[in-house]
């Protein structure tokens, strides 16, 4: 039986004073940094979170629209059939309305030029409160 | 400053004095694999609406992007309102009922709810709006 390479699995110093090392360090060094830039750069560290919404139906029925409770957003404020109110008074305008009839739909309905993030901020106030039958709809054209 | 070369004493071996940083390193590359998630990039950037919802999306179901000037990508690919139509006809068949909308915070509503009626008209009755926490 040929003898053991012992000399290099030795954990006594070699006598030239320096550990020999059993694999460079530097190519492992390389590919780390590979690796960690690549997770930095690829990595995503957005927290989602969703709101769900019915599908609106098509626009132009207004048997539905009739029923239900109609939010608009537009650029001068917010309004709750027709009257000018502020989202607090819309949300438990809303929670009084759903209370007597749980069915009803509420329809936020945004004007043109109102961007998604003040919809969101009065879907997200009424989801709060509770109010799960939300859809958006638009202006009949 | 300190020579590269192998000097006296601690440093000796070129190894030794890189070994800290290779700890460093492979710290930050499992905290880089751990904490973030891997996604496919958007076609197009989006800075999501803000809401405090504390709903965690569903992972499942095709992702519709909508760009601040109303552009819109399906799965990660541009496409128009025909397209987008054109599209969600596998998935519907498939028997996907939610999808999630991806749409940028400044992006018009009325267009969102085109898109919406779009999905509606496809059959889609639910629609995750993907909005993010507010930032601390």
């Amino acid at each position: 039986m040929p003898a053991l390479p012992t000399a290099r699995l030795s954990l006594a110093p070699p006598n030239n004073g320096r550990r020999r090392n059993l694999i460079s360090l530097t190519p492992l060094i390389d590919v780390v940094f590979i690796l960690l830039v690549f997770f930095m750069l690829a990595s995503s560290f957005l927290n989602w979170r969703s709101i769900t919404l019915d599908s609106p139906k098509q626009t132009g029925r207004s048997a539905s629209l009739e029923q239900a409770l109609l939010i608009e957003v537009r650029a001068d404020g917010l309004r709750l059939a027709g009257e000018t109110m502020s989202l607090d008074r819309i949300t438990s305008r809303a929670v009084a309305a759903l209370a007597k009839k749980p069915d009803r739909p509420v329809l936020v309905r945004p004007d043109d030029g109102i961007a998604v993030q003040e919809v969101v901020q009065v879907v997200d106030a009424l989801a709060a409160a509770g109010v799960a039958n939300l859809s958006l709809i638009r202006r009949n054209k | 400053m300190r020579s590269l070369r192998p000097g006296p004493g601690r440093g000796t071996n070129d190894d030794d004095r890189i070994l800290p940083l290779i700890n460093v390193v492979f710290l930050l590359l499992i905290f880089f694999m751990l904490a973030g998630h891997l996604a496919a990039t958007d076609p197009f950037h989006i800075e999501p609406p803000v809401s405090a919802s504390e709903t965690e999306p569903d992972e499942a179901g095709p992702v519709i992007l909508v760009g601040t000037d109303g552009r819109l990508a399906f799965d990660g690919k541009t496409v128009d309102d025909a397209g987008l139509k054109a599209a969600l006809v596998a998935p519907v068949e498939a028997g996907v009922t939610h999808f999630r909308l991806k749409a940028d915070g400044g992006a018009p509503a009325v267009r969102l709810v085109e898109i919406m009626e779009l999905l509606r008209a496809a059959g889609v009755r639910k629609v995750n709006v993907l909005t993010v926490p507010k930032a601390l």
